[in-house]
């Protein structure tokens, strides 16, 4: 297979970026294998239980930026235990012992120490990039060390973490030396923050591209930063409270005037009313506007703001805004690829204030939707059989009904048929959540039909076996599944056990399936590891075979059991 | 077999020991549990899926669950009171509006509040007996007083300045 010498390969594999071509490559001969792995610098790993650190750096002596995944997906739901694993440190420790160079390291659901971050802040001296998604278990003195510490850091983006807030000191830490940061993210923070060394921050920073602010930092704050950063391209504001006929008020809208660059924007952390006129001119060239963290701003204030905004792209708004303002977004927002709409009202009586019909407005104003989350009151067949038509082209589609088991509002027949239409239009779906009154028969369809779906999540759903078995064995490319109170037990489960090598995990809380079932399981693939989470207060794993299962959790693993395992993990 | 119970993964501590306890005891409430859920009988839209902070329905994050909580609190914590007086009577009482959701929860307060049988503009009143009964009235923002009820509630809200109650 070598026609050519090593070095041409090289420069021609430089060339492949996706993780899954590269993988591909890696397959061909072992003479490819090599050259990939000499020259491979970006490793995805979606479950870090599934390889070793020691394997990792053993395979790719290049390594410079890495991107971890822990804790599964409904961890973001409090349905696992915070200590139930996805601990950064071993890598971090192994890391910092190796020869790697590293630079970038993304870790989404992972327990992050603030001893890791202060030993990787030490141990690479070329370290450019840390995004944290959504982890836990550190406070803003590990932020503090990285601040310290990274002489050449560009990129600190901390998105929706729960961090022990120390207040304050972290951002002087910067040293006056550090003129490097591109981008900044510290909105998931609770605490104060020294407002003059953000400022003198941001004043040494000429390439700051991207900055998201929290909560404490006022409005006179931002508007001064603006002033000295008019090049920012993405910006997250954080309070947005002010008199809007004060002066600080007019000298925002002025520097919002001068910033011709802002493509992204979020926060409005807090929001006073009459106080949005002062982005409109932002509006014009925003592709992405988030303000799903500002309840306080609705009605015409909202649509007037929407109005503005003719090339968004991508739109994560609260259900306040109602059928009507979606209404008002279908007939503004042509270019728009992703929705989110999340609900305002989570915990109360049933006040959300989107149904069908405010979706079936936006499939029919834009017909570029490709991604969509939409936490609503209620829907129909007829609606989504209607955006079935009118979106083609959804690559996600997630429909959350508030009331996770309700029928169709019009017919009260489940929501089979409508979800089959969203399965069988859309043929390069690769993510879909259910949710609404639904039998075997979606199943049924989304085994037929869904041939590029990667991730299902389902609630509440299904009647029998079968449901889980059409998916299973119709779903070629399925990689994750998650499942929550259904009623799939054992049969399905136990049906074909060699799926589960052709996919990352599995999760089932709250089925049919039960300790007996689970143990067949992990004896017949010693490559999985099936893990049994036990939350209650019940101290002892009971013995019953019989026993239902709370929650399963299994996964793929070249490395075997993991030793981490809090006591109330039982690894079978 | 029949629908798992919602129930048993939400963070109702109640429902959390079917996991590992004896099958028998447990799976038979668990049924009636889910008869109840086909019948939509137990579920309304979320009190049964828990206003605590650990809940896991609706799915959203933690952050945004714990941001939009707190707004609500903020809002549910606002309050507007209002001075009301009673004809003949020097000292005036002091009334929260947002306390109240509409005309009927206002007149009950009054009343307790007064010892008075109360009308405003949707009373029901006994005819023959005028002289029971006093009116409420409003002062509004034009330093007009008009009588309590003709307007939705929450029009009343941004207009009313205090209250009086007078002999009919």
């Amino acid at each position: 297979m070598n026609y050519f010498p090593d070095e041409v390969l090289e420069h021609v594999f430089d060339f492949i970026s996706s993780h899954k071509d590269r993988n591909s490559v890696s397959l061909v001969c072992k003479s490819w294998y090599k050259i990939e792995r000499f020259s491979r610098q970006r490793v995805f790993i979606g479950n870090c239980y599934s390889i070793s650190p020691d394997r990792l750096i053993a395979r790719f002596p290049g390594l410079k930026s890495l991107t971890l995944k822990g804790k599964p997906h409904f961890a973001d739901f409090n349905l696992v235990p915070h200590d139930w694993g996805g601990f950064l440190d071993p890598w971090i420790r192994a890391l910092a012992k190796s020869r790697i160079g590293l630079e970038e390291l993304r870790l989404k659901r992972m327990v992050v120490s603030d001893e890791s971050l202060e030993l990787l802040s030490k141990s690479f001296l070329n370290f450019k990039s840390l995004v944290l998604v959504s982890c836990e278990g550190f406070t803003t003195d590990g932020i503090a060390a990285i601040a310290a510490n990274c002489r050449f850091l560009r990129e600190l983006d901390l998105q929706e973490n729960e961090v022990d807030d120390h207040r304050g000191h972290w951002l002087s830490c910067f040293p006056e030396s550090c003129t490097s940061l591109v981008s900044l993210n510290f909105a998931c923070l609770k605490g104060e923050i020294n407002l003059g060394a953000l400022e003198r921050l941001v004043v040494r920073s000429p390439n700051l591209k991207s900055l998201r602010l929290n909560r404490a930092v006022p409005l006179d704050t931002l508007q001064k930063i603006l002033m000295r950063a008019p090049q920012v391209v993405d910006l997250g504001t954080g309070s947005y409270v002010h008199d809007p006929s004060s002066e600080v008020y007019n000298k925002l809208k002025s520097a919002f005037q001068r910033c011709k660059s802002i493509r992204s924007l979020s926060g409005f952390l807090e929001v006073a009313p009459r106080c949005m006129s002062a982005i409109y001119p932002i509006c014009t060239n925003l592709t992405f506007l988030n303000l799903s963290y500002a309840p306080g701003l609705h009605g015409n204030e909202l649509t007037k703001l929407i109005q503005h905004c003719r090339k968004l792209q991508r739109l994560w708004i609260l259900d306040c805004i109602g059928d009507k303002g979606l209404g008002v977004v279908a007939s503004t927002c042509k270019e728009l690829q992703e929705l989110r709409v999340f609900p305002s009202d989570p915990y109360g009586a049933g006040n959300a204030a989107v149904t069908e019909e405010g979706l079936v407005l936006i499939s029919a104003g834009c017909t570029k939707l490709n991604s969509l989350l939409y936490f609503c009151q209620q829907m129909t067949n007829a609606a989504l059989i209607t955006v079935a038509k009118n979106c083609p082209n959804f690559i996600r589609f997630r429909l959350c009904i508030l009331d996770p088991i309700k029928p169709d509002a019009v017919t009260n027949q489940p929501l089979d048929e409508g979800f089959g239409a969203i399965v069988q239009s859309c043929k390069g779906l690769k993510r879909l959540s259910l949710s609404g009154l639904l039998t075997d028969q979606v199943f049924l369809y989304i085994g037929m039909y869904a041939e590029q779906l990667e991730m299902l999540s389902i609630a509440f759903a299904g009647d029998s076996d079968k449901g889980m078995l059409y998916v299973l064995n119709g779903c070629k490319k399925l990689r994750k599944l998650e499942i929550r109170d259904c009623p799939f037990g054992n049969a399905a489960l136990l049906e074909d056990v060699g799926k589960y090598e052709t996919m990352r995990s599995l999760w089932m809380s709250s089925c049919e399936v039960t300790l007996g079932g689970c143990k067949t399981l992990a004896e017949k693939m010693p490559s999985l590891s099936v893990e049994i989470i036990n939350d209650t207060d019940q101290m002892e794993f009971s013995l019953d075979d019989r026993q239902k299962v709370e929650k399963m959790y299994l996964y793929r693993t070249l490395v075997g059991h993991r030793e981490d395992a809090p006591e109330f993990v039982w690894i079978l | 077999m029949g629908r798992a119970t919602s129930s048993s993964s939400s963070s109702i501590e109640s429902s959390n020991h079917f996991a590992f306890s004896n099958t028998g005891a447990s799976s038979s409430s668990q049924r009636d549990l889910s008869t109840d859920l086909r019948l939509g009988l137990s579920i309304s839209t979320s009190p049964s899926y828990g206003r605590e902070q650990q809940s896991d329905w609706p799915p959203i994050k933690p952050l945004l669950g714990q941001a939009l909580a707190e707004d609500e609190n903020e809002c549910n914590s606002a309050t507007f009171f209002v001075k009301v007086y009673m004809e003949g009577i020097p000292i005036g009482r002091k009334l929260d509006l947002l306390a109240h959701e509409s005309y009927y929860d206002l007149i009950k307060t009054l009343e307790q509040m007064f010892n008075a049988n109360i009308i405003w503009a949707e009373a029901e009143v006994d005819a023959d007996h005028y002289e029971k009964y006093h009116v409420l009235t409003y002062e509004d923002k034009e330093g007009d007083w008009m009588m309590v009820g003709d307007v939705p509630w929450e029009m009343f809200l941004s207009a009313v300045r205090r209250l009086k109650i007078t002999k009919c």
